[in-house]
């Protein structure tokens, strides 16, 4: 794990680097869209999960049983269009950055839970919701202004 | 919130996180000329096998507990992700992050405890 060849306090490689090759969508674009199917995707495994808790776990604490829901197939198919996103991303994006970003599913996701699966929110946890991410905004920003001034 | 639960959260983000450091080595080797197949493979393949191990963790959680109440653990990544990049790939820690990383613990703290 010692080797980086970007440049580790916020740079991308170049496109020279690259070789020439340019993204069909821009890397950032692709970390929102990789948010929105996570988060899509976390709201079908957990109504798989849901949908399976009372079938007997094989693996006792382990969460084998999900694998019976539909729900939760789907949500792999999201998942995994999210994953080929985040691959792109990697390619490109620090990912001390690019993991910061992507935290925007911390509000995303409670919402969701709240819109979508009738879920209640205490204020408190709500106050802890956006401390946590708060603190995500001050871990990301000496990254992003280096990022800036590249 | 229960002792095994805390364990299972922290469980899942360090595989989360070690699945991630080892899937961005991989992918930052795709950038070279040639490409060395070999070791991105290898790194892949277990960046998804340790991904995987997070996916079952995290299913168990669902079955337990709120998503809403389980998700913000989530937000332990980044600061997991920056002490993985401290002590892999040899990134320095500025205070700022510091501060940040207390952030995010306290905020973990409230909602565990709300």
């Amino acid at each position: 794990m010692s080797t980086n060849h970007n440049n580790i306090e916020g740079g991308e490689p170049s496109p020279a680097a690259l070789g020439g090759r340019r993204p069909r969508l821009h890397p950032y674009l692709q970390i929102i869209m990789a948010a929105f199917c996570v988060t899509a995707a976390e709201l079908l495994f957990k109504r798989g999960a849901m949908a399976t808790a009372h079938d007997p776990a094989p693996l006792g604490i382990i969460g084998l049983s999900v694998l019976g829901s539909m729900w939760t197939w789907c949500g792999i198919a999201v998942y995994i269009a999210s994953f080929l996103f985040w691959l792109n991303v990697l390619r490109r994006v620090p990912l001390h950055i690019a993991f910061s970003i992507m935290s925007v599913t911390q509000v995303l996701v409670p919402l969701g839970a709240w819109w979508f699966g009738n879920e209640h929110i205490s204020p408190c946890r709500w106050v802890g919701v956006f401390i946590v991410l708060a603190g995500i905004f001050v871990v990301a920003g000496p990254a992003m202004k280096a990022e800036e001034q590249l | 919130m229960t002792p095994d639960i805390l364990l299972l959260c922290l469980a899942s983000q360090l595989c989360l996180v070690t699945g991630q450091l080892l899937l961005k080595h991989a992918m930052t080797q795709t950038n070279l000329t040639p490409i060395p197949w070999w070791q991105v493979g290898k790194l892949f393949s277990l960046g998804i096998v340790i991904l995987s191990g997070w996916f079952f963790l995290w299913g168990g959680l669902l079955q337990r507990k709120d998503l809403s109440y389980i998700y913000p653990f989530e937000g332990m990544g980044p600061a997991l992700m920056l002490l993985g990049a401290w002590l892999f790939l040899k990134e320095k820690l500025t205070l700022q992050s510091c501060i940040g990383i207390g952030l995010i613990s306290v905020g973990i703290a409230i909602v565990a405890t709300s």
